[in-house]
């Protein structure tokens, strides 16, 4: 198993524990925290799947693509964290209400 | 270097794209001329893209490398008649709805908080359209996203506030799966280029892998049965206008995506029983989302649960066209239910806001005889229910037809029988709001005289969707120029 | 291939692996909420070094700053409001036969996705051949500053587009962007702020231009002033984000000159966002620097807004007057 491999199914395994940690907690900062964890899985992938050039040089697209998967990663979770804080404000609950009724 | 030059047809992608940034850039720095450059852009946005319509109908397609980069290494931009065809309709539904929001939006806050969040909204619209780069996709529906959940959150109430965060947590994790779907397809063929993967890529595990996370995100985000959970409360909570964009344009912009990744790369190689599968979701988001309308207590939460009806129609795409003859049919039909959705749903949901600027509420048991009080929104509810029922002369008509034409002629005929069930039920629950507000009960309690742009612009929606309907020939030689299909 | 026969490489990358696991791992299940975003702010860490041995270093910068550093600090400072009235940090998971089933699903998709990733086909030196040709007329040297602002540079305008909407959401979701401190800030931040400050503005400056010749750029170097930026919100005694003039433009600043250079070139070459090759490496520069202001700004923007709500009145009493002159409740 190279390197790069190595990285790649680390990336993936982490995708799976984010999904699943954010289906399974009801707790909306876990819920961010775990989208957080899967995104580093992707860009993980992503990034060692561009270090497996055949020279020493690894390929620069892909860590274009992550850089720009970092800052949009930061916008929105601030986007989630201010809405989950203004949630509790309003509604004193951590936690997605049901879905109406009616 | 003349004036004209700027206007060449090469450049008209870019100013489509940058006039909304540009103008999102200049309502967040100088928030007191918002309103003037809302209204600015609602202007001329859909003139340039008349006239990209216009080069289209004549040329067919037109590209765009972006800083002059070939693909794979740069971004190409691409208009052919189905690109252009979903930008003249965000044009008008957008338009409308700009024209509406100003007279909504009041308050002082709108000006810093609205405006910059519906100019980022139209321009990640328009950059979705045009891009023919699988990542550059991904950036435009995280902008896309982003401002959509933000818009929802306006209304800052505590269901608004709660169907936006459950909207962004659904919005996140498609993107990733559409991310990590994008990364399979970069590692497996090299190239970001949609053209390039169309031509070259091979058929492999790979693709299909990718093509099952993206099409999983992309389904997400569009609310098709099951994953259309959040779309109720986020499209009924929403203040009015953000509420038609949504219904009419969002959902619609990643069912787009999927169509494109779908015929350009993914189709030959997928297994049709998935198309049936698909159609099967389709099918019971139509009858699921129709009954939910009949339920729905709030006028709103029902024209919601229409859209959640109406997206299962689009899906009906995939079996319908599993046959080389009915291919074209069949899509040609999904796409005018867009169209014609976009339109009528918008119409029905600025209606909707004006009722609740006039009367506070919109719970339907206690809205009888309103048609008194505002007759030209009735009116164009009326008119949209039309389109949405599927009755002639209008887009919604023509959408169907295309539709029963291509299920009898393959052979499905199982698929006609939704569709008709879908049409009854459509009746419904248009006319369970119908025979309230028709109704000759003594007259609801007083409300406030409703603005007249308010009830003008969701007439001209609802009159979009029956002229769809009348020029059909037309429509059809747009969505064709550049053979999409 | 030299990678798989250097064992100590082998090892430490192992040994890195695993340790990113376990604490992916631990972070997300533990009940304890400030511990599970301490071990997040590790996990980042980790991560970083991981992007070195990936040969990313442009990245492990990024990721340091903002992914960890950043994104870190939003979620103490959104944790701290959270719990200010509420100390438990509620955890409930759901039933136990919906967590067999969930659990079978992930684990079915993560051993098909590592499958896939396990037969992918070998890697195709294609896109590095084109960028090592274009190179020379890009007008910087390090590769992945010539992608992000010159190859694939709409990306980035679109990117710095996303920043800046973030900014205007967070702060159209909170009503009261006014951050006021429960006290006076102390002398040591005092100090520390006098010592560092002037070294921030100074280390990102030189991360700014160093981006051009290697790993550094615009985002990395925006992330670092907007540390400072922080700081000095945090020694602040009261920060009024509506009140500020400056501040809206400093936020749009990025996204507007990158804007105007596209047209600009659009309209005097013809061609959007393709640069003159005399004179690439100077319009960089200048974007790079309207960005890295904007980042910054935005950070720190993002960091108050998620901060602040002192001053807020009780719920929804505010949120009547918000949009609309007059009561306007959808029941």
């Amino acid at each position: 198993m190279t390197i790069p491999l190595l990285y790649a199914l680390v990336g993936v395994v982490l995708l799976g524990m984010g999904l699943y940690s954010l289906v399974m907690y009801s707790h909306l900062v876990r819920k961010i925290l775990a989208l957080n964890v899967s995104g580093a899985g992707v860009f993980l992938f992503l990034v060692a799947a561009a270090d497996r050039t055949s020279g020493p040089l690894p390929d620069p697209v892909p860590h274009a693509m992550v850089l720009t998967g970092i800052v949009v990663a930061v916008s929105a979770t601030a986007l989630a964290l201010a809405l989950a804080c203004r949630i509790h404000q309003v509604s004193g609950t951590t936690q997605l209400t049901d879905n109406e009724p009616d | 270097m003349s004036l004209i030059d700027f206007l060449r047809p090469m450049n008209l992608p870019a100013w489509i794209i940058s006039l909304p940034l540009l103008a999102a850039v200049v309502t967040v720095v100088l928030p007191r001329t918002s309103r003037w450059v809302g209204i600015f852009i609602a202007i001329i946005i859909p003139l340039v893209v008349v006239k990209l319509c216009i080069e289209i109908l004549d040329q067919g397609t037109l590209q765009m490398q972006v800083g002059g980069w070939q693909a794979p290494l740069g971004i190409q931009l691409y208009a052919d008649g189905l690109s252009t065809a979903m930008l003249a309709i965000s044009a008008i539904v957008l338009g409308c709805s700009t024209f509406y929001a100003r007279s909504y939006f009041t308050g002082k806050a709108a000006l810093r908080s609205f405006w910059p969040l519906w100019m980022f909204l139209w321009a990640a619209l328009n950059a979705l359209f045009l891009s023919a780069d699988i990542f550059n996709l991904y950036v435009t529906l995280e902008l896309l996203g982003l401002s959509a959940v933000a818009l929802v959150a306006l209304s800052q109430t505590a269901d608004a506030l709660s169907a936006a965060m459950r909207y962004l947590l659904v919005s996140l994790t498609g993107s990733l799966s559409y991310l990590m779907g994008v990364a399979l397809l970069y590692a497996a063929n090299g190239t970001l280029s949609l053209k390039m993967l169309a031509t070259t890529a091979p058929a492999s595990p790979s693709l299909s892998t990718a093509f099952a996370l993206m099409a999983a995100g992309l389904i997400m985000k569009s609310a098709l049965f099951p994953m259309h959970f959040w779309l109720p409360p986020a499209h009924a909570n929403a203040p009015a206008p953000v509420s038609a964009v949504l219904s009419a344009l969002v959902v619609k912009a990643s069912f787009y995506i999927l169509m494109r990744l779908w015929m350009m790369i993914f189709e030959p190689s997928i297994n049709p029983s998935a198309a049936q599968l698909i159609g099967i979701l389709g099918a019971f988001a139509i009858i699921w989302g129709s009954v939910q309308a009949l339920l729905a207590k709030r006028l709103k939460l029902l024209v919601a649960y229409s859209t959640v009806a109406q997206i299962g129609y689009l899906f009906l795409i995939f079996p319908l066209s599993s046959t080389p003859q009915t291919a074209q049919t069949a899509w040609q039909g999904g796409f005018y239910f867009v169209f014609s959705h976009a339109c009528a749903k918008a119409a029905v949901f600025l209606a909707a806001g004006t009722v609740i600027y006039v009367f506070g509420h919109d719970r339907i048991d206690k809205l009888h005889g309103i048609v008194r009080r505002m007759p030209v929104s009735m009116f164009a509810f009326a008119l949209a229910g039309v389109s949405l029922i599927g009755l002639p002369p209008s887009g919604g008509f023509i959408a169907k037809w295309l539709y029963l034409n291509a299920a009898l002629t393959s052979g499905q005929w199982w698929w006609c029988i939704i569709i008709i069930l879908g049409g009854l039920l459509a009746t419904a629950y248009i006319f369970r709001f119908f025979s309230r507000a028709f109704s000759y009960l003594p007259e609801v309690a007083e409300g406030r005289p409703a603005p007249k742009i308010m009830e003008w612009t969701a007439l001209g929606l609802a009159l979009c969707a029956i002229f769809l309907g009348l020029t059909a020939p037309t429509v059809t030689q747009l969505l064709n120029a550049g053979k999409p299909f | 291939m030299e990678n798989s026969l250097n064992l100590a490489a082998v090892t430490f990358d192992g040994v890195l692996a695993l340790v990113l696991l376990v604490l992916a791992w631990q972070l997300l299940r533990s009940p304890n909420l400030f511990k599970a975003i301490v071990l997040f702010i590790s996990f980042g860490l980790m991560l970083s070094l991981a992007w070195v041995r990936l040969k990313a270093v442009d990245i492990a910068l990024a990721e340091a700053a903002i992914g960890a550093g950043l994104t870190g600090a939003l979620f103490l400072t959104a944790l701290d409001r959270l719990q200010r009235n509420n100390q438990k940090a509620g955890d409930s998971l759901t039933s136990q036969p919906g967590k067999v089933i969930a659990g079978i699903s992930v684990l079915a998709l993560t051993g098909i996705l590592g499958w896939t990733v396990w037969t992918l086909p070998p890697f195709s030196d294609q896109m590095l051949a084109l960028v090592s040709s274009n190179m020379p007329i890009s007008g910087v040297e390090n590769p992945v500053t010539a992608v992000l602002l010159n190859f694939r540079g709409y990306d980035t305008l679109l990117e710095i587009g996303v920043l800046l909407l973030a900014a205007v959401g967070v702060l159209a979701v909170t009503p009261s962007a006014v951050m006021v401190a429960d006290s006076a800030p102390s002398p040591i931040l005092i100090l520390l702020l006098r010592l560092l400050l002037p070294f921030i503005i100074l280390v990102s400056g030189y991360i700014l231009w160093i981006g051009k010749y290697a790993p550094g750029g615009a985002f990395q170097a925006g992330a670092v002033l907007a540390a400072g930026g922080i700081l000095l919100a945090t020694a602040a005694v009261r920060f009024n984000l509506s009140a500020s003039k400056a501040l809206p433009l400093a936020t749009g600043i990025g996204l507007l000159i990158f804007l105007l250079v596209a047209l600009a070139t659009m309209m005097l070459r013809g061609n959007y966002l393709q640069y003159p090759v005399a004179h690439a490496g100077t319009l960089i520069l200048v974007i790079e620097a309207a960005a890295t202001l904007s980042i910054a700004a935005v950070l720190v923007l993002l960091f108050v807004g998620v901060k602040s709500d002192a001053d807020c009145p009780a719920p929804g009493e505010d949120s009547k007057n918000f949009i609309f002159e007059e009561e306007n409740t959808i029941k």
